[in-house]
């Protein structure tokens, strides 16, 4: 042990002697690596933060990772069932979406179906069904003339969702679960439905299929949930001053999930009492990175190898370079086997200057890309979202540091290799 | 007194030539502790061959070497290095040193070489001492260049005694440096006998063979005992 440690600290100070005498070459051998460690640095760190943000809008829009969705039809007994279990716990929520028109009454809204206000028409006109299950679209007639109303996804919680989707605040407050239920119900859009109340001037009233009347929300904030689709997040409490939570179903476009943590007795229950009544629910547990690992792992793959192609050119610089100087060093080698020196540490001589320079060369490069991601950070953070708090990921660091050890072995092995082989003699001929 | 070195038959055979050619033929010596040999003879009779052998940078095709009376002419490389560092001091006609390191840099060399660690202080002090020894303490900040010849060769020397060894090498180390100098040089290496190295001086100088005990003669790979002159 204290005779490896020995040799380890002399490969070391005769390394950095040896670097120190040569700064040109070892500047040389930097400016041939660079750019390949660069290139390491770079995709890693590009295929983190792409990574992130895709797993970011993921959990925005499924849920982090480890909630659990139940997902069932929507229909009054199964709402009865839910508002029967699931309301004042904090392990699981309740989400109902059904639609609702704010605006104009008895007019046709600006966007049927709660299109995206970028693409109205798109989504078509509300189908409308009859007792029997058969279901077709509205006329124009039906829906009433076109007036100042907007359709949006009304998305009742029966408690806290950001605690399995992180929605991130954009203006205004998000819903207070804790306080008095308030007869004009609380409303928080997401951004798609801030922008249709921003283009259309729309008076504050609400209609809600099945409602016992028209009711005067009171829009309390902005959130980024991820959702592409008009929506307005409230309170389940204070939808029922209105209607029924039993009554709260659109059977033709609804939804009505419940998400909960992994673990909840609630998954359990739910599920007996609505297999009771066969309505099967179908329960999904939410795994975003493990689901986009494979196709993450391929695309980084595919960037690490071409980054890894630029690395091997920046090897070949260093290995020239190494053979270049352990033949003007043929002498100092055989003299140090002449002093004792084993050729074991001849090599790792070598092997330590080149090591050295790959470590430098890697150091070099994090610094620069750190430094130019936080400017494009800095510049260009306002208008890209994404970009917002991204700082730089400590597993680029780790790779460039592999890359350049890895540039290290690999450029300095065959120099190390020379370098041993050098017969002692040497120094009597000379 | 067991002999410090013992050669017996020692033959170097060169291959790799049109036909094999014999260095060194049959060659016998013995060496013991504090002893000064001379080793003389004409431009490639074989006397860096010689030293390269008793070096242990090389290996004879046939015949023993016993150092300390063990047998050390088959040993595995990594052995032979480790003694080269404890029993051996190499001086050369050049002088090897390392441009960009100072004079107790290039002496530390020898220190620092994988065999045993020492902590910095105590390199120091040996490396000092080594200096102190051929008188140059004062120069051990100085880089080569700024050195004259005899300044370098005894930097050389210095390297070659900080471990202490128990056998001096030198292959023609006045070579390279005018009568005067030369001199100096034979003075710091012939100072080493008095703690019990033993020195082997080959040279074409004839005074400087004059001040060791012995004169060997090396001709057509054979070595023969010169008769001094009473
Ligand atoms: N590596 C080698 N390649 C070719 N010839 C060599 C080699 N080593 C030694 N010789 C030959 O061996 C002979 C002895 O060389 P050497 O021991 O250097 O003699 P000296 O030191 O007495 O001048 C010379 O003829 C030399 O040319
Ligand atoms: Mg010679």
């Amino acid at each position: 042990m204290i005779r490896l440690s020995g040799r380890f600290r002399s490969a070391l100070i005769i390394g950095l002697q040896g670097i120190r005498a040569r700064k040109t070459r070892t500047l040389l051998s930097m400016v041939s690596l660079f750019l390949g460690v660069l290139a390491v640095v770079v995709v890693q760190a590009g295929a983190s933060i792409a990574e992130r943000a895709l797993l970011a809008d993921m959990e925005l829009q499924r849920g982090i990772d480890g909630t659990k969705v139940m997902g069932m039809a929507p229909q009054p007994r199964v709402s009865e069932i839910i508002m029967d279990t699931v309301p004042g716990r904090d392990d699981a929520v309740a989400v109902v979406g059904v639609s609702a028109i704010i605006g104009e009454p008895g007019v046709r809204p600006v966007n049927p179906n709660a299109s995206p206000f970028d693409e109205i028409g798109f989504y078509g006109m509300p189908m409308v069904c009859d007792a029997t299950g058969n279901c077709r679209e509205q006329t124009p007639a039906e829906a009433g003339p076109e007036g100042q109303a907007i359709e949006v996804r009304l998305t009742a919680l029966t408690g806290d969702i950001r605690q399995f989707k992180p929605f991130r605040p954009k203006s205004g407050q998000w819903l207070d679960f804790g306080s008095v239920p308030s007869m004009a119900p609380r409303l928080v859009l997401n951004e798609e439905a801030a922008k249709g109340f921003e283009r259309y001037r729309v008076p504050a009233e609400m209609r809600v299929p099945g409602a016992s009347a028209n009711m005067t929300p009171q829009l309390i904030g902005v959130v980024d949930d991820g959702d592409y689709q008009p929506r307005a997040y409230v309170r389940m409490d204070e939808m029922a001053n209105w209607i029924p939570a039993t009554k709260l179903v659109d059977p033709s476009m609804g939804e009505m999930n419940v998400l909960m943590t992994g673990d909840t007795p609630v998954e359990q229950v739910l599920t007996s009492k609505l297999k009771a009544i066969n309505a099967e629910p179908y329960v999904e547990l939410i795994n975003s990175r493990k689901d986009q690992e494979k196709e993450l792992a391929l695309m980084r793959l595919i960037f690490l190898s071409m980054a890894g192609l630029v690395l091997l050119i920046g090897v070949a610089g260093i290995l020239n370079v190494g053979l270049a100087t352990v033949g003007e060093r043929v002498e100092e080698f055989a003299l140090r086997r002449a002093v004792g020196t084993p050729r074991a540490l001849l090599a790792g001589i070598v092997l330590a200057e080149t090591l050295i320079t790959g470590l430098l060369t890697a150091a070099l490069a994090i610094g620069v890309s750190a430094a130019a991601l936080k400017g494009v950070v800095v510049l260009a953070g306002n208008s890209e979202p994404f970009l917002q708090g991204v700082v730089f990921p400590w597993d680029a660091g780790v790779a460039g540091v592999i890359a350049g050890l890895i540039a290290g072995v690999l450029g300095g092995f065959v120099p190390a290799l020379r370098a041993a082989g050098i017969p002692i003699a040497t120094v009597m001929r000379a | 007194m067991t002999a410090l070195i013992e050669l017996n038959g020692i033959t170097k055979v060169l291959k790799g030539q049109e036909q094999p050619r014999t260095i060194l033929d049959g060659v016998g010596l013995s060496v013991h502790p504090g002893e000064s040999l001379a080793i003389v003879g004409r431009s490639g009779s074989g006397k860096s061959t010689l030293l390269s052998v008793l070096g242990l940078f090389d290996r004879p095709d046939q015949g023993s070497y016993l150092l300390d009376g063990t047998e050390i002419s088959r040993l595995p490389e990594r052995r032979a290095a480790k003694l080269r560092s404890s029993h051996f001091g190499f001086v050369f006609q050049r002088f090897f040193l390392l441009k960009h390191l100072t004079a107790a840099q290039n002496v530390a060399m020898a220190l620092v070489n994988g065999q045993g660690w020492l902590p910095r202080r105590q390199r120091r002090a040996k490396v000092m001492a080594a200096l102190e020894e051929v008188g140059i303490a004062h120069l051990a900040k100085n880089r080569p260049a700024k050195m004259s010849g005899g300044e370098q060769q005894r930097v050389a020397i210095a390297r070659a005694l900080v471990r202490q060894p128990r056998i001096l090498l030198a292959d023609e180390p006045t070579g390279a440096l005018d009568t005067e100098t030369g001199t100096l040089v034979i003075d710091a290496l012939q100072g080493v006998t008095a703690r019990g190295c033993a020195l082997i001086l080959v040279t074409h100088d004839r005074d400087h063979a004059a001040r060791m005990g012995r004169i060997l003669h090396l001709n057509e790979g054979v070595l023969a005992e010169q008769k001094v002159a009473a």
